[in-house]
């Protein structure tokens, strides 16, 4: 459904995307994970057409969004993170109105628009305006005005930003019903827990590039079940690096620095937990002072964290 | 096709729910046209007039001839005369109940065939300042007009007052005789009171064209003031929908940036066609213009309206930020609302003035409606289908809408519609 070849946006100097590569079939919820300013946004809108590739290729069921942009577009259905809505109109008018932008008219129109406006569960408040809504219900027509086309391929970019939990919840089974009647839905986030719950298969972004991608249950196997323990301080990089160093030739065979710096340190090792006292008599011995310590298990946040040594909020 | 209908459609529900802008699109050349029209053909708030009291001891024929010189004419219609006694006189004129009073003494008109001095008494009320003026004035003239009359006819009055005094009714031979010594003395003074008789060519003046009230005027001006203000407001929409998203939005659906835009303007002409229906029906009516005239006026605002509607879109479309595009609507406006005929009608200006504001877009529009509502044919009733509006300026209307469309296809294309 959506083939992303060796994708290139520069803007001047800077490469917002680097040569990234991913598929995703009918049927299935693609995750893009990564912080801001990773590049989730700009690979959304070199798929939706907003911008233009500086290389490489898109393709939305089968059209290439350069080449055939109107076919592509027919195909796809985006939910902006912003919400995009006339506020002024009725739901049911602005859902009207985005479908006949898609070419839908007369019986079919109003069948689909009905549709959608169970759907997303406002079929009680089709004839309100959207500025008399809640932010969750606004965020739900919104979902709705994107996929009242009935699209092959959703694009949803970060769609539960600001939304309260109940909203949140009803979205991600509007997104598991669009995925189970075919469609093929890319999701952006830099909620760990959302792309676990929803996603089939993920692509970690980072700096512009695809540093990781796979089902969920590849990418923790990936990361092999090591925790991720975090300490703040005071760490003489040089003495300290050497103590972890000695450590893993003594016993921790997986231990490894993702990160270090005067401040903190970033270690993966299997079961954390049992070798913290090890660790902080080594760290105390180099000269170092450990005032603060985080131990995350094994899951796709550390999994993040090991991939580019930064938490995905950051 | 669909597509541009919907768009259409949307705009007009959506600016339905703006109804202050609507009514103050309306409002505005209702509002400025009623008051110049109230300024310029007004009745001028009525003719002032006062009450002159004449206090008339003498009671002679030559006094009430005086007392009776107020009431003449047009001087009639101004002071309202009542005779009255000495003292009910002196006591309204000090309440200030009238413009003035005059006190003619016993033995004036006596004094006055004598050619003896006598005093006419005249008081003012001094809390008005015209009317007592003219009385003065009046009064003054007819002293003089006495003085003159008594050298030439003193024998003649004086025969009056004697036959007068009777009375009685004088006598028909009496009557003849003084008539005839006027007639005789009027025609042995006719060479020193009368210049001598020159030959006049009279050329008679072509017939004027039916003249037109500046009221009427001044009506295309404000009318293309009001198409203009809401022809600005309405090219905003496009930052208020930048702002919503819906536009982005619009760029994800396939192929439909040409009907959003042309629907688009077309909802913003059929708001300001209502607009100008209901200015020019109420104008039309006020000032008496041929109905006959008004669908081909309603057709060239119509197409005036969208023209400004997509120019002020391009405006818009080329500014950097929504504060910068009513900054620069505003810069643009009022001057060429200054220069194009709004503020003081073309007709009215300087020739090279108006020269200068024809060449503003708006000065282009109101001047060619000014022709066509104050023609010959609008202003006499007479029917006529025909426009006097050129054929040359429909199509450069058209041009001009046209080609501003274009121009905001190509900016929300550029990159107005994706930021």
């Amino acid at each position: 459904m959506l083939e992303v070849e060796n994708l290139v946006k520069q803007y001047g100097e800077l490469t917002a995307v680097a040569d990234v590569s991913f598929t995703a079939g009918a049927g299935t919820v693609f995750g893009l994970l990564g912080p801001n300013g990773a590049g989730k946004s700009t690979t959304i809108h070199c798929i939706s057409g907003l911008l233009k590739p500086t290389a490489g290729r898109v393709a939305v069921a089968g059209f290439d969004v350069v080449a055939e942009p109107r076919q592509a577009r027919q195909a796809l259905g985006v939910v902006p993170q912003e919400l995009a809505l006339y506020e002024d109109l009725p739901a049911i008018e602005n859902l009207r109105y985005w479908g006949k932008a898609y070419g839908l008219n007369g019986a079919g129109l109003d069948d689909r628009v009905r549709e959608v406006l169970t759907h997303i569960g406002l079929g009680d408040r089709a004839k309100d305006l959207p500025k008399t809504f809640s932010g969750g219900m606004k965020r739900r027509l919104n979902f709705g005005c994107g996929i009242v086309h009935k699209p092959q391929l959703i694009l949803l970019d970060e769609p539960t930003v600001g939304v309260d939990p109940q909203s949140r919840e009803r979205l991600f089974e509007m997104v598991l019903q669009e995925r189970d009647q075919g469609a093929c839905v890319i999701y952006t986030t830099h909620y760990m827990e959302e792309a676990e719950k929803l996603c089939d298969s993920l692509g970690i972004i980072d700096h512009g590039k695809l540093i990781a991608q796979g089902t969920v249950d590849e990418l923790r196997a990936e990361l092999g079940a090591r925790d991720v323990l975090q300490l703040s301080g005071k760490f003489p990089e040089a003495e300290t690096k050497q103590a972890v160093a000695v450590l893993a030739n003594n016993g921790l065979h997986d231990l490894e620095v993702l990160a270090a710096d005067d401040d903190s340190m970033t270690l993966a090792l299997s079961a954390g937990s049992h070798h913290l006292p090890r660790i902080f008599t080594a760290i105390s011995e180099a000269g170092g002072v450990v005032t603060e310590t985080s131990l995350k298990s094994a899951s796709l946040e550390t999994l993040f964290l090991t991939l580019t040594g930064k938490d995905l909020r950051q | 096709m669909r597509f541009m209908l919907s768009t259409v459609l949307k705009d007009l529900a959506r600016w339905r729910q703006d109804k202050s802008a609507i009514l103050m699109w309306v409002g505005i050349p209702l509002l400025v046209g009623g008051l110049i029209t109230s300024l310029m053909d007004g009745d001028g708030g009525g003719q002032p007039s006062g009450l002159l009291l004449i206090a008339d001891q003498d009671a002679s024929f030559i006094s009430g001839l005086i007392a009776g010189t107020y009431s003449q004419g047009e001087l009639g219609e101004l002071i309202t005369v009542e005779k009255v006694s000495l003292a009910d006189g002196r006591e309204r004129i000090d309440a200030g109940e009238a413009s003035g009073l005059l006190i003619i003494p016993e033995g004036f008109g006596a004094a006055l065939l004598d050619s003896t001095p006598v005093t006419l008494e005249l008081k003012t009320n001094p809390s008005q300042t015209i009317l007592p003026g003219i009385i003065t004035e009046v009064t003054e003239v007819l002293l003089d007009a006495g003085f003159y009359a008594n050298r030439m006819f003193a024998e003649e009055i004086a025969l009056i007052q004697e036959s007068a005094s009777d009375d009685q009714a004088p006598e028909s031979a009496v009557v003849a005789a003084i008539a005839v010594a006027f007639n005789e003395r009027i025609e042995s003074a006719a060479p020193l009171l009368f210049p001598p008789a020159l030959d006049l060519e009279i050329a008679e003046p072509p017939p004027e064209a039916p003249s037109v009230s500046l009221a009427l005027l001044f009506m295309p001006g404000i009318i293309v003031m009001a198409i203009m203000f809401a022809a600005s407001s309405l090219a905003e929409d496009y930052w208020a929908e930048r702002e919503l998203g819906t536009l982005r939005r619009l760029v994800f659906a396939p192929g439909q940036l040409l009907a959003f835009v042309v629907g688009k303007a077309l909802a913003a002409t059929v708001l300001i066609t209502m607009l100008a229906v209901v200015v020019l029906m109420i104008g039309f009516a006020y000032h008496d213009v041929s109905w006959d005239r008004l669908p081909l006026s309603i057709a060239w605002i119509a197409l005036s309206g969208l023209a400004l509607y997509v120019w002020f879109g391009v405006m818009h479309l080329l500014s950097p930020n929504r504060r910068a595009a009513s900054l620069v609507s505003s810069i643009v406006v009022f001057p060429l609302l200054m220069a194009g005929g709004s503020f003081f009608p073309l007709a009215a200006l300087p020739d090279w003035i108006a020269s200068i504001g024809r060449l503003t877009p708006n000065g282009f529009v109101a001047d060619r409606l000014t022709t066509e509502i104050t023609s010959a044919s609008a202003t006499t009733g007479v029917i006529s289908s025909a426009t006097t509006i050129d054929v040359s300026s429909w199509l450069l209307l058209v041009m001009m809408a046209g080609a501003g469309l274009l121009l905001n296809l190509w900016r929300l294309n550029a990159g107005f519609a994706r930021a």
